[in-house]
């Protein structure tokens, strides 16, 4: 390396560093991750903070762009309760912020996290088999009922059968306090989300610093996924087993993270609606039929998961899940009733039952707790109430008004008071806490570093070789300087946790060994609700096409300073076309054919319109986030951006062209997308039958306007532009537009890509190739109507053309499309199936 | 006494249903002073699956599965039951209210009966500060417990109007609390809340009341009505007492108990999901005959 250069490199590497460090000054009394007592910065750090100083600001600032944009064209997102508009599942989605600069820790250290939480989630499996099963520790005095009793995720139809309360991933949120110890604030063991998160944190600064990340020997992630994932296949009987993620739906806060995890994974994902019991097995309802599900690995609370023997007001769950359990026929991961250890008021308890369970004391202590239910505790815990925080003993417990933790000692005099009061009359319903602070970690702001609060959430999966921890976590960041454990619930930040290691760390990845691997051309399984998604995405897509193409075509001849004979007529027209489609505002004779073509762009109340025929395409499919690539999803948010009525301004007749015909070719993107990198398999059949018919009826509807016996050469002309056939047309016939050669090439071409028959074609092949139910040999409705509009297509003559006969080609077009939905989608279930109730 | 029994739920539907899984939890419960001698359920259209189960609180529960498209669900309930209490305690001896609290708080069981599970706020029994205001007043720090009780089910009986067209199945019990008026769901619901909210495990019943038809009156055919009921844990020695807060009565051989639970949700005679379109109707007849 030349001398000159790293002196000169050198020389800015110590400014850089000094202006990194310049702002940074640990909070008092707390425990900062990156500086120690006497203002260093601590030596597992030096690697990264040295790899960051080798970079300039501009490279720094393009590294991180890096990580921005993996999270921006992955989708991640989350969701903030609350903020849910069922319409628009993009509503409340925000984009996930992610924090640049990793939590460090050291292996030796991390090793003592992972015993402490490997003994944890042993603690919490024996306390849950034993709620569930014998109750001896009850019995014994070891753990009062009243602590059981109190959660409402003790569910008791669950008690006595194998896998009640079964821990397969269990999650402990860490906090370091002042004198850098690791405590555990809570326990995870409903449904622990992060894990994906946790992944993606990964993925995104490992593309931001490459080098960094291969020469610090950072622990990877893919052999704790592997083992998880091994851990599910061995609670089933069978060696391949069919294992679904049942997912809460597309408007829960972590949904992106369970189409993630079900992807990289290889899971299905699945809702509730999905499933189905029968003879006491569990069934996925696909386009093929019944198909059995052997695990399903929950991320909806256990008391949601079967309305008819838990929460009877759940629409989440599958009626019967519980008895199939009971019967031994599915697993479910975690048990359903896991959560009742979720409790703080069991945290009170567990330093002892650590001592008669397991014969030692924990090795991560959790935050000292007392559960005012005793006597005693509940004594200790008003006579120091000022210093203690207060949270409710189990979730949703106490009266709402004091639901959440506070500090006692900040509120109000009459608060506590009242407070006090109630802790007298029920301490059941509370527990007090120590109130811990939290220690900070470095964070990226304003061209230098932070100390921020932080916590830590640690996963363990139960494997067939024990519990396995994942080298790593989900490390959440608070932007408030109070560093108290209570303030976190707002963490507004995560970032990546790198566990160092002296020696170089082992690959591992998701991808099996060749040798294991028995070739496969046919993926899986396709859930009935996808295909219903899926051919529904293909419908609005084409149908905002179909809006673009009205649009374009009227405002073309708006702006054609040579306009033809008839044109004004022709343009009328196109305008009630508009409105006959739902694009535009019925009544409004007044309007201008151009403010109607404007409104059939961008007018979200007009349901036919191409914002909102994009808006309800994004809706369909967000809910089938798992079986849509980065690329699609991106096309998605270009084609928002087009749609999307700038700063108010009315653009003018040529602008608003200008910009249909952009968003016609962003749509062409998305139909090259699916014709060049989606397989040939059973979901993008369900797309492109979605597109083929919605194009066949849109095709049908414009010939019927435009080409009856008295059309003009303009209307026929524009029926040329809105089927794309002009260029055709013109190269077979030298003459201007004449109807039967037209409404031959619109209609009944067969090797016309726009035509009707074409379409049919199409759908014909795409149809043979679904599965079929029957094996009566006896034909199918979808395929039986199918041939019947083949055959048609393919015996009619243009010169009998006429509207009632392009209307009948339409009407069996939407005939096809009610059979396909008969056959293969969920019908009269969801939403629609409605709840007996019962009378008193 | 030994009664005859005869329970008719029709459910009717405005459009086919073409599948329903339901529990039913009709047939009432053995033990606590009751015989069951016979018991059957009938049910039309015939269900493709039905299995017998008992719940984890002890009740008799049917699952039925009803695989063909139908417009109408008969349930028919038929039993004969024996039923011998004993006699209630003196409430002036029972142990003080406070204490009760204490042991119930201390309980070493999981077991169906134990007094844990009904210490805190379920489903359909919130905890609502003004109810508890309300019972608070008959409990003195000291008093006995049944007696405390005793008062507070009489005070409901006196404050509280019979109103079957107040309140439906799904009115929250607060409001029924601040109307003053409802049914025996409601006035069940109100007085467990009231328990609760001290501390003390309160339970709900569903069954049965014996009905005497005026003088000179013939009792009416399938006029009588299912009933409920709340229950209080009075200590390990006496157990479960059960008080009616519509009538103003300890319960004796006079109620015959269906099933047990911490609130009507539990108990519901029927809980299940119909796949399908459409409203439904229902039809109940009731027959209770003392028949020795």
């Amino acid at each position: 390396m030349p001398v000159q250069g790293r002196t000169r490199s050198g020389r800015s590497r110590a400014e850089r560093r000094a202006a990194l460090l310049a702002g940074y000054r640990p909070l008092p009394g707390v425990f900062d991750e990156f500086i120690d007592g006497s203002g260093n910065v601590r030596p597992h750090w030096e690697p990264f903070l040295s790899g960051w100083c080798a970079l300039s600001p501009s490279e720094l600032t393009q590294r991180f762009g890096l990580a921005d944009r993996h999270v921006r064209d992955t989708g991640v997102s989350y969701r903030v309760h609350g903020d849910i508009d069922e319409r628009d599942p993009g509503v409340g989605e925000r984009a996930w912020p992610l924090s640049h600069v990793p939590l460090v820790i050291p292996e030796a250290e991390w090793q003592v996290i992972a015993a402490g939480v490997t003994q944890r989630a042993e603690l919490l499996s024996t306390v849950l088999d034993d709620i569930y099963g014998p109750g001896e520790l009850i019995a014994e005095g070891h753990l009062p009922a009243a602590v059981v009793t109190g959660s409402p995720d003790y569910l008791r139809p669950l008690h006595g059968i194998a896998g009640g309360g079964t821990l397969q991933l269990y999650a402990a949120d860490l906090g370091r306090g002042p004198d850098g110890r690791w405590w555990v604030l809570q326990d995870r063991t409903q449904a622990p989300s992060g894990t994906g998160y946790a992944l993606e944190n990964r993925l995104a600064l490992a593309r931001a610093f490459p080098d960094m990340f291969r020469s610090m020997n950072i622990e990877r992630l893919a052999a704790f996924f592997q083992s998880f994932r091994a851990g599910l296949v061995a609670r089933s009987k069978r060696v391949e087993p069919r294992i679904a993620l049942l997912t809460p739906g597309a408007l829960n806060e972590s949904y992106f993270e369970q189409a993630y995890l079900a992807r990289y994974l290889g899971f299905l994902l699945v809702e509730g609606g999905d499933l189905l019991m029968r003879d006491g097995r569990v069934h996925v309802r696909t386009i093929a039929g019944l198909k059995r599900a052997d695990v399903i690995w929950r991320r909806i609370d256990g008391d949601f998961a079967d309305p008819l023997e838990l929460n009877s007001r759940s629409a989440l769950g599958v009626a019967g899940l519980v008895e199939a359990v009971r019967q031994g026929q599915v697993r479910v991961a975690n048990g359903l009733g896991s959560g009742v250890v979720e409790a703080r008021a069991l945290m009170g308890f567990l330093p002892a039952l650590a001592r008669h369970v397991l014969g030692r004391d924990l090795i991560l202590p959790n935050i000292a707790t007392w559960w005012c239910g005793q006597p005693r505790e509940r004594r200790t815990v008003l006579d120091r109430l000022g210093e203690m925080s207060i949270a409710p003993a189990f979730r949703g417990a106490g009266n709402g008004a004091d639901s959440t933790q506070v500090v006692a000692g900040e509120l109000p005099e009459t608060e506590r008071a009242a407070l006090r009061e109630r802790i007298e009359a029920r301490g059941m319903d509370y527990v007090g806490q120590e109130v811990v602070r939290l220690s900070t970690m470095p964070v990226f702001q304003n061209g230098r570093l932070e100390p921020h609060p932080m916590t830590l959430r640690v996963f363990a999966a139960a494997t067939p070789d024990g519990w396995k921890v994942m080298p790593g976590g989900f490390c959440r960041i608070s932007d408030e300087p109070d560093a108290r454990a209570v303030s976190m619930r707002n963490g507004v930040r995560s970032s990546d946790v790198w566990v160092t290691s002296e020696e170089p760390v082992a690959q591992v990845s998701l991808l099996p060994t060749p040798d294991r691997v028995s070739i496969r051309r046919v993926t899986g399984t396709l859930p009935s609700r996808a295909a219903d998604n899926l051919f529904w995405l293909g419908r609005y897509l084409e149908r905002g096409e179909a809006t673009l193409r009205l649009v374009r075509a009227l405002l073309g001849r708006q702006i054609d300073p040579d306009p033809a004979p008839g044109r004004n007529d022709t343009v009328r027209q196109l305008a009630g076309m508009l409105v006959a489609s739902g694009a535009a505002p019925g009544g409004q004779e007044k309007r201008t054919p151009a403010a109607q073509a404007y409104a059939a762009i961008y007018s979200l109340d007009d349901y036919g319109s191409a914002a909102a025929s994009l808006r309800e395409a994004r809706r369909t499919a967000s809910v089938i986030r798992e079986r849509l690539s980065v690329d699609a999803w991106r096309l998605f948010g270009d084609l928002q951006h087009q749609l999307d009525p700038e700063d108010g301004r009315k653009p003018s007749e040529g602008e608003t062209y200008e910009i249909a015909d952009r968003a016609l070719k962003s749509l062409a993107a998305f139909s090259g997308l699916g014709q060049e990198n989606m397989v040939r398999g059973n979901g993008w059949r369900f797309l492109d039958i979605g597109r083929r018919l919605e194009r066949g009826i849109a095709t049908c509807r414009f010939a019927r306007q435009l080409a009856d016996s008295n059309a003009s050469g303009d209307n026929l002309d524009a029926l040329l532009d809105l089927t794309d056939s002009q260029i055709t047309y013109r190269s077979r016939y030298l003459l201007g537009a004449s109807l039967q050669p037209v409404l031959d090439l619109v209609m009944l071409d067969p090797y016309n890509p726009r035509s009707v028959a074409f379409q049919v074609e199409r759908l014909d092949t795409e149809i043979a190739n679904l599965p079929a139910l029957a094996d009566d040999g006896m034909l199918e409705a979808p395929r039986r109507l199918v041939l019947r509009l083949a055959a048609d297509c393919r015996t009619m003559e243009a010169s009998r053309l006429d509207r009632t006969s392009i209307l009948l080609f339409e009407q069996l077009l939407m005939g096809l499309s009610g059979a396909i939905a008969d056959r293969y989608f969920l019908q009269n279930s969801g939403p629609e199936g409605s709840r007996m109730t019962s009378i008193a | 006494m030994i009664y005859e029994l005869r329970h008719i739920t029709t459910y009717g539907y405005s459009r086919p249903v073409p599948f329903s899984r339901c529990i039913l939890r009709l047939l009432p419960r053995d033990g606590n002073g009751q015989r069951v001698l016979k018991s059957e359920l009938l049910i039309t259209p015939r269900p493709a699956e039905r299995n017998n189960g008992i719940c984890f609180f002890g009740n008799q529960m049917t699952t039925i599965t009803i695989t063909k498209p139908h417009r109408e669900l008969k349930l028919e309930m038929r039993a004969r039951i024996e039923v011998d209490r004993p006699l209630p305690p003196h409430a002036g001896l029972t142990r003080n209210w406070e204490d009760v609290a204490a042991l119930a708080l201390d309980s070493r069981s999981l077991a169906p009966d134990s007094p844990a599970h009904h210490l805190y706020p379920s489903r359909l029994v919130p905890q609502v500060p003004v109810v508890v205001d309300y019972a608070r007043s008959s409990f003195e720090a000291g008093r006995p417990v049944l007696e405390a009780a005793c008062e507070l089910m009489a005070r409901i009986r006196r404050d509280f109007t019979y109103d079957p067209e107040a309140t439906e199945v799904t009115t929250p019990l607060a409001e029924a609390f601040e109307q003053r008026h409802g049914v025996c769901q409601d006035f069940a619901h109100i007085m467990i809340a009231g328990l609760r909210g001290l501390g003390l495990p309160a339970a709900y019943v569903s069954g049965y009341i014996r009905t005497i038809p005026p003088p000179g009156q013939k009792r009416l055919e399938g006029a009588d009505a299912s009933h409920a009921w709340a229950m209080l844990w009075c200590g390990p020695e006496i157990g479960w007492v059960g008080l009616d807060p519509t009538n103003d009565l300890i319960v004796a051989d006079d109620h015959i108990v269906t099933a047990f639970g911490r609130d009507y949700a539990d108990v519901a005679p029927l809980d299940g999901v119909v796949i399908g379109p459409g409203t439904q109707k229902v039809g109940v007849a009731v027959d209770v005959v003392p028949v020795g």
